[in-house]
């Protein structure tokens, strides 16, 4: 034991070292995600509206329009969205109350609850499209005009466009409000959604 | 010295003992690079409840313009962060909200200034990606592709970031 080679002193013990280390390793590897989103809709916002226009062709098709509501907006529980399509009130549906939940389990809940009023507001618009002979030329409108449209969850405008998609109707414009900054420069907001 | 040092080894059984060396290296490049990688993924997406979908485009390199897009995350308390800042559209006084969208818009005017994004028309070639929640507003929504659209901006190109549900075999799953 008094007989300490020389330089015996200088050794590291690593051990402890490459503990941490791995521990590091661990928590990067837990937290890494390399995707966040699995879907998306493309969709192009026109040049012929706003400030700076460029002349638009006239339609040659009527417009399918798909007006949304937030009723009793100011109550989170009771407020639901009311959806027409078209000016014929007995196109009208109403989804119902409350909003779109963030739990898993209960989202699906949701999206069950909610699927048969969707249905319902696809086949009105293929009914619609069906009588302007299933042109793809046919552009859908959704609306959302102030004062209650602006409340509109954007997960139903979402199926909205949604079904104007796996129809087949490529082109969807979006009218609404124009923000606060911007008043004076133009009222309505549209865009349309690429199918790829 | 070296051949007492080797005398020694020899004696006591050294040899034994691993060279830690390479592992430690190998492990030090794994830390760096999980480290690196961590944080471009991260700062992008915030996490949101997305809308539901049936129908949209697989969001895979291969779907992916050349150009660089934009994501602008918007909560559902009406929050929208973008490029790591944080604008309240949600306030009730409409002079914030103002505020908050002249902010945005100067940022993006910032951002799209490179003329090697512009087609010949003018517009940007760089796609703007709304990850919304589906809880937030759509007047929201509205006003950020306002915004873009503004001509000292011109983004017309959008993407909606949605969410296939899973279907009922995969939820047996």
């Amino acid at each position: 034991m008094t007989d300490i080679p020389e330089g015996e002193e200088t050794e590291m013990n690593m051990t402890p070292m490459i503990d941490i280390v791995f521990q590091l390793i661990i928590f990067f590897l837990i937290t890494l995600k390399f995707k966040t989103i699995d879907r998306r809709i493309d969709s192009q916002l026109p040049k012929d509206r706003g400030l700076a226009p460029t002349p638009a062709k006239p339609p040659e098709f009527e417009k399918i329009k798909v007006k949304l509501f937030r009723k009793n907006k100011g109550v989170e529980a009771e407020a639901f969205t009311r959806i027409r399509v078209g000016n014929n009130k007995s196109d009208t549906v109403d989804l119902p109350k409350g909003s779109w939940p963030g739990e898993a389990t209960a989202e699906y809940k949701k999206l069950d609850e909610v699927a048969p009023y969707f249905g319902k507001i696809t086949n009105i618009i293929k009914k619609k499209w069906a009588a302007q002979g299933n042109n793809p030329e046919v552009t859908g409108e959704i609306a959302a005009m102030p004062p209650d449209g602006g409340a509109v969850p954007h997960g139903d405008i979402m199926r909205v466009l949604d079904i104007f998609i796996q129809l087949g109707i490529g082109k969807v414009v979006f009218e609404g409000a124009a923000p606060p900054l911007m008043a004076s420069e133009g009222g309505t907001m549209t865009g349309s959604a690429l199918t790829r | 010295m070296a051949k007492k040092r080797l005398n020694k080894a020899v004696v006591e059984g050294d040899e034994s003992k691993l060279n830690m060396t390479p592992m430690i290296d190998m492990t030090f490049l794994l830390v760096v690079f999980f480290m690196l990688s961590i944080d471009l993924t991260t700062k992008e997406f915030i996490p949101v409840d997305l809308p539901f979908a049936y129908k949209g485009i697989e969001d895979i390199e291969e779907n992916q313009d050349e150009t660089p897009r934009f994501v602008i995350n918007l909560l559902s308390s009406g929050e929208v962060v973008f490029k790591g800042q944080t604008y309240s559209l949600s306030s009730d006084d409409p002079t914030a909200q103002e505020t908050a969208l002249r902010r945005m818009r100067e940022e993006l005017v910032a951002l799209t200034r490179d003329p090697k994004f512009r087609e010949d028309d003018g517009a940007s070639m760089i796609p703007v990606m709304i990850h919304g929640d589906r809880a937030a507003k759509w007047q929201y929504v509205q006003w950020i592709m306002q915004v873009c659209a503004h001509p000292s901006i011109k983004i017309y190109k959008m993407q909606f970031a949605v969410k296939k549900p899973v279907s009922e075999e995969e939820k047996g799953n």
